[in-house]
């Protein structure tokens, strides 16, 4: 099976042009290192020839986990084709990835991206010179439009073998020469060429290291011995000096001109004054869609008009028409029943908020803001120990924290990984969790969802802040492109919204009806009362929250947004401070199965274990406490 | 030629990068290495604060100040 494997910097549209190529959406998302695991599809201009989608990589040799997997998926699969995408407006950089890439010896193709920003901004650079220089076959794209697909397409056909960009200077060419040998001779890869590999080896990758080491075996220390203290930065700077002469040659930049509407407006949204009013009118605008737009609007009409007013009663007449047995139709439409509680509440409840929320965090996210804001959040969240980057996976823990989880990878350090996983778990609520604390405080008031998020950030910024003393280790300075601020095209957020919405309702249903029906069975079983009496002095003693409350949080521990739904249930019979204080409680309760089994997966069970431990007295300690605070000032 | 750090340089000025300072992280040299920012590269200064961000050809780069302290740079 012919594979092409996709390689390149990050946020140069991989996967947008993966998309373009296979007709498949990778849901996981589109800003800079938000792929971070590889994905494969069949091409839709040739089903039997299979496409990989692979995390951006910013160095290589590469550095971190996500880089890593780039190189274990260069290493292992059968690819026949590597289409390098990069980006048209920095040929520079894009050579010089492209001068490594050309020494592992595979057929080639280069995708220059986003070749319309490039215009632009006065960068014309003469492809069909590039193309015979690299001997290879070079595309310009605009992804996001559907520019250039046909032609990359008719390219994919004639990938070829590129010729060298350079040759390192004698000392270095000789390591890399004679590793090349040894390699071919005790450890020879299948497809990569063995100079590519030694030079990957001589630059200290570790993959390339631990493929060697496995396939040579004890001739391993004669290459470790062959590599001595070659540096590998001297090497990284030869093949960037080459790329700079050859994207010299083939590009010209017009004179000046005034900045770009979207520089100006890209500058504006971190600036030290502006970038706060621009973010605080960023939340109200999502807030308004989702919290008043999603979750009320759309959900009376679901709930009420919909399901409450048509179907539901439709349903169960027709059930118990049909079924005579009595606890059968109970486990169909009773008060527990897995059409009126576990389909209504997915359908109804979740989906519209859900939907919303994917849409504005589509939007933003195509829009290149949320790498912005990872200069904003850069101060708040040194004081966590973490870095900027860590708002990419934070600000994506909003939508999902199991996915979230996963995406930590493109983090630099274990310390930063472990950290920002267990804030996430603690205090950042999920999307379907947060439409609907959104919209149920959205439906006390606006001081209500203020103490709410207050009370959130205060968690985040105590947690984070013991937790940057508590775990060993020093914090790494943020060092990060900014990609352009780009116009989202509606067809993808769309698209996108639809990919999300499709994964979600299949992750949500089974265990939305699996938790009704655990429901029914400790209601039938006579243990939900029991239960509820017995965490009566805790929710109705310490919370102060109705009794019924308890059952809600019984079911938060199958998803934490199953709870927060429980709680929108008993709606109207609890008080506005109740309303806060349960949102709050069960906002900071145990995350859902789901990421605790991927935080398991992630992190080792001991210390998701120690990570519950932790999470479920913190929880209530500051529901308790908030609502002590608010009882008092209340009064 | 007088060196100043990155750091100290004020916004919309133009300068030149001279070298890197020994202190400097080597994980951090090679993402700058990688973002395209080496000795003898033109850059703007956008802003100073919260953080240096600064423009490379066309590339906008956000750095802490702890690391745009550890960068030289001439005028250009």
């Amino acid at each position: 099976m012919s594979a092409i494997l996709l390689l390149g910097h990050p946020n140069v549209g991989k996967s947008v042009l993966f998309h373009r190529l296979t007709g498949t959406y990778v849901t996981v998302s589109n800003y800079p290192g938000t792929t971070v695991e590889v994905a494969r599809a069949a091409a839709s201009f040739d089903r039997a020839r299979q496409l990989l989608d692979t995390p951006g990589i910013l160095t290589l040799p590469a550095r971190s986990d996500d880089e890593r997997a780039t190189v274990r998926a260069l290493l292992g699969e059968e690819a026949a084709v590597l289409l390098q995408v990069g980006d048209a407006k920095n040929l520079r950089r894009t050579l010089t990835l492209a001068a490594l890439l050309a020494e592992l010896g595979v057929p080639m193709v280069l995708a220059l991206n986003m070749s319309d920003e490039a215009t632009e901004r006065g960068v014309s650079l003469n492809a069909a010179q590039l193309a015979k220089d690299l001997d290879v076959p070079v595309v310009e794209t605009v992804a996001t439009a559907g520019k250039g697909i046909g032609a990359l397409t008719h390219a994919l056909a004639h990938a070829r073998v590129p010729a060298a960009l350079l040759r390192y200077d004698a000392h270095a060419e000789a390591s890399v020469c004679a590793l090349a040998e040894r390699i071919a001779a005790v450890a020879p890869h299948p497809r990569l060429a063995a100079r590519g590999l030694a030079i990957l080896f001589l630059g200290r990758d570790p993959e390339v290291e631990a493929w060697l080491a496995e396939r040579a075996g004890s001739a391993f220390r004669e290459l470790v011995h062959l590599r001595g203290p070659e540096n590998a930065a001297a090497l990284a700077r030869e093949r960037a000096q080459a790329a700079e002469m050859l994207a010299r040659s083939v590009t010209t930049q017009a004179p000046r001109r005034s900045p770009l509407l979207s520089q100006r407006i890209g500058q504006l949204v971190v600036h030290r004054l502006w970038g706060l009013p621009v973010l605080a009118a960023v939340l109200y605008a999502v807030y308004e869609f989702v919290g008043v737009f999603g979750a009320g609007t759309l959900v009376a009409l679901f709930e009420e008009g919909l399901f409450q007013g048509l179907i539901n009663p439709a349903v169960t007449q027709a059930v118990e028409s049909t079924i005579t047995v009595q606890w059968l139709a109970d486990l169909l439409v009773g008060p527990y029943g897995l059409w009126t509680m576990g389909m209504t509440y997915a359908l109804a409840l979740i989906l519209p908020i859900v939907g919303t929320f994917f849409v504005a965090f589509g939007i933003l996210e195509d829009s290149g803001y949320f790498a912005r804001l990872s200069v904003l959040a850069n101060r708040l969240l040194a004081t966590m120990g973490l870095n900027g980057r860590a708002v990419l996976p934070m600000v994506l823990g909003l939508g999902c924290v199991t996915m979230a989880t996963l995406t930590t990878r493109i983090l630099y350090s274990r310390r930063e990984r472990l950290i920002s996983t267990f804030l996430m778990a603690l205090a950042i609520p999920c999307s379907a969790q947060l439409g609907v604390v959104l919209g149920m405080l959205g439906s006390v008031s606006l001081a209500a969802t203020l103490i709410w998020l207050t009370s959130m950030l205060s968690v985040l910024v105590v947690a984070g802040f013991l937790a940057a003393r508590l775990v060993p280790g020093r914090r790494i300075a943020l060092v990060t492109e900014l990609p352009p601020l780009r116009l989202p095209v509606l067809g993808n957020v769309l698209k996108k919204t639809g990919a999300r919405l499709r994964w979600y309702l299949m992750e949500v249903i089974p265990i939305f009806l699996l938790g009704t029906f655990l429901m029914f069975l400790l209601d039938k079983a006579g243990i939900l009362p029991w239960l509820i009496g017995a965490g009566e002095p805790l929710v109705a003693g310490w919370l102060g929250l109705p009794k019924e409350a308890s059952a809600a949080f019984v079911m938060g521990f199958l998803r934490r947004d199953f709870g927060a739904t429980g709680l929108f249930a008993l709606g109207s019979r609890l008080s506005p401070l109740q309303t806060v204080v349960g949102m709050v409680t069960i906002t900071l309760f145990v995350p859902c199965i789901a990421s605790i089994m991927m935080i398991a997966r992630e992190q080792g069970t001991r210390v998701a274990a120690l990570m519950l431990a932790l999470i479920v007295p913190t929880a209530f300690l500051v529901g308790g406490a908030l609502n002590a605070v608010l009882r008092l000032a209340w009064s | 030629m007088v060196l100043i750090p990155l750091a100290f340089v004020p916004p919309g000025r133009e300068v030149r990068v001279a070298q890197f300072a020994a202190g400097l992280d080597p994980l951090q040299r090679e993402q700058l290495a990688a973002y395209g920012l080496a000795e003898s590269r033109a850059v703007t200064v956008l802003q100073q604060s919260p953080m240096t961000v600064i423009q490379s050809e066309h590339v906008e780069i956000a750095l802490e100040h702890a690391v745009a302290r550890q960068i030289w740079v001439e005028r250009s």
